[in-house]
């Protein structure tokens, strides 16, 4: 299927839905305070914590083994010391896209989807180190705002997206791929259509449009390829939506792995075994992670 | 001796770097409880004195004592499920489509420490479902091959303990499997799928001859090696095997370093080898 008309058919499907969950106003605003360069730490904190949700989901992911303090971090002004204010538009991207379908039920486990996407998160900084990217948060953040569109489908569409899920038990096929077949558009199309409602930046617009294709990438194909390999190895490695998709890849064969070894010489000789291998002792932080964010605080 | 986590980071990086076997997390107290055998035999005091020990130069000979701890010489039935997943469900199907379009219905297996026959059974139990569909009319010959002539003839025997049957699905096992009195018999239906050999993998003159295999399976041995045989050895499963086919290592092993024409294909939960 052509790739202008999935977009045209998630336009379709996005606009119908009246009901699309929102980015809280205290997250735009947020996002607003911190484009203006003379803002200062009290102004975004005070700000923040205007929204309950929203600050005790910033403490929970800045107390996380990925940001991992020395100790913990109790006031919300020392998290944002500790961050930078940089990275706090990010915080308070992803807080708002995790609060925005929190309680909501579809096809899909939000559990487990969100620790397919903390995983992909975790695994797209270490890459991201592994080959010099300037910038690790994005790639976190990246990581795990990726698969937006999954959320949407399974919410919104639930009784064809069931139909794609049970399609991918019998056939092994990717995720990506059944949904083009059966949806004729896919989580990419769908997520870029929210991300755009939502005003996200654009190198996450980009990420969520072309995780599957880094090629294709307009703004940042680097982070593009970074997350798109991160994926592919969390989802052979029990980070994959409970065991439901499956994917089998060659590295030599993925644009991915071309791209990020231009970028990087070195991550051609990455012990790819062994990172499986850690990854795989990684998967019970990354669960504590993502049942300490849901938590009743 | 509760191990920190310094130490047995330390120790599985060793372990890793010498052996390519990686021992995760979860298995850190079983490594702990093995260690703690190997310190007392050796009089070792403390973990770091038993690795210091290990990288000296009378290292290598403990190494293999600790090997022997660590790689408890256990072989099952349906052992590495994740591969035999990916197997069955994509690359065995794959690998028929290409061979179909070819015209040569044939398929080979080589079991390459097979032991007492497990590894190679628990293949021909799987093609033999397949023997009216996706394998009709195909020849199927799997080969098993160790250098043990004990474990070759309890191989040929087919008879098994509880626990060697006891990963095996019930669909399989009422099938293939009669129980007597606490053995566990094996068909002739499977048996007569599978050949088992004296085989030593250091011997060319005997591997060069070991040709045009589909799937070859290598698990928990190459560990044992020095990375210059091991070399020699992947080297020759690589010349052995066909285009389309895939060489298996064990579920933690790695063979980074080793040889470098290999691909990695990736699949849940492992990955397999191709040219």
């Amino acid at each position: 299927m052509d790739k202008s008309q999935m977009m045209e058919r998630a336009e379709i499907l996005v606009g119908a839905v009246d009901d699309l969950p929102t980015i809280p106003i205290v997250a735009t605003k947020v996002l607003q305070l911190l484009d203006n360069p003379d803002v200062s730490v009290e102004e975004v904190a005070d700000l923040m914590l205007s929204d309950q949700v929203m600050t005790a989901r910033v403490m929970k992911l800045i107390n996380s083994p990925v940001y991992k303090p020395t100790q913990e971090i109790t006031s919300l002004k020392r998290a944002l010391v500790y961050l930078g204010l940089r990275h706090v538009r990010e915080l308070a991207l992803t807080t708002s896209v995790i609060n925005a379908f929190d309680g909501t039920s579809g096809a899909l486990e939000l559990n487990a989807f969100w620790e397919h996407s903390f995983g992909v998160g975790m695994v797209s900084k270490i890459i991201a180190q592994k080959i010099g990217y300037q910038d690790l948060e994005k790639a976190y953040i990246s990581g795990i705002i990726h698969d937006l569109g999954e959320v949407f489908l399974s919410n919104f569409l639930r009784e064809p997206f069931m139909e794609v899920l049970e399609y991918i038990k019998v056939h092994p096929v990717k995720l990506v791929d059944a949904e083009a077949e059966l949806l004729g558009t896919t989580h990419c199309e769908i997520g870029l259509c929210m991300a755009r409602k939502w005003n996200f930046p654009d190198a996450y617009c980009d990420v969520i449009a072309y995780h599957h294709s880094p090629g294709e990438a307009n703004v940042d194909p680097i982070l593009c390829a970074i997350v798109n390999l991160a994926d592919l190895f969390c989802t052979v490695r029990e980070l994959n939506y409970g065991g439901r998709e499956w994917i089998s890849f060659n590295l030599s064969d993925e644009e991915a792995w071309t791209i990020l070894k231009n970028e990087s010489p070195t991550f051609a000789n990455m012990d790819v075994e062994r990172f499986c291998y850690e990854l795989d002792d990684a998967i019970p932080d990354v669960k504590e992670l993502v049942s300490s964010i849901f938590s009743p605080a | 001796m509760a191990i920190n986590d310094k130490d047995f980071e330390q120790l599985r990086d060793f372990i890793y770097n010498i052996c390519g076997m990686y021992f995760h997390t979860t298995k850190k107290y079983f490594l702990e409880s093995r260690l703690t055998r190997r310190m007392e035999a050796t009089g070792a005091k403390t973990y770091q004195d038993y690795f210091l020990m290990l990288k000296s130069p009378r290292g290598s000979e403990e190494l293999k004592f600790l090997m022997d701890e660590i790689t408890t010489n256990e072989t099952y039935f349906f052992r590495n499920v994740p591969q035999l997943a990916a197997l069955e469900n994509k690359l065995l199907p794959e690998l028929v489509e290409a061979k179909n379009k070819m015209g040569f219905r044939k398929l080979r297996i080589w079991s390459a420490a097979s032991s007492s026959g497990e590894e190679a059974y628990t293949m021909a139990m799987i093609l033999l479902e397949k023997r009216s569909t996706l394998l009709k009319d195909w020849i199927i010959e799997i080969v098993g091959t160790d250098i043990n002539e004990t474990v070759i003839t309890q191989a040929k025997e087919g008879i098994y303990n509880a626990y060697s049957v006891r990963n095996i699905p019930d669909a399989y096992k009422r099938k293939y499997i009669r129980e007597d009195n606490g053995r566990f018999i094996l068909s002739p239906e499977v048996k007569k799928f599978v050949t088992f050999n004296k085989l030593n993998l250091y011997e060319d003159s005997k591997m060069i001859f070991m040709k045009s295999f589909d799937f070859i399976f290598c698990a928990n041995v190459l560990i044992y090696f020095d990375t210059a045989s091991k070399s020699k050895v992947v080297q020759h499963f690589y010349n052995n095997l066909q285009p389309y086919g895939y060489f298996f290592v064990g579920q933690s092993e790695s063979l980074h370093g080793v040889n470098d024409k290999f691909k990695t294909v990736h699949f849940p939960g492992g990955f397999g080898y191709k040219k």
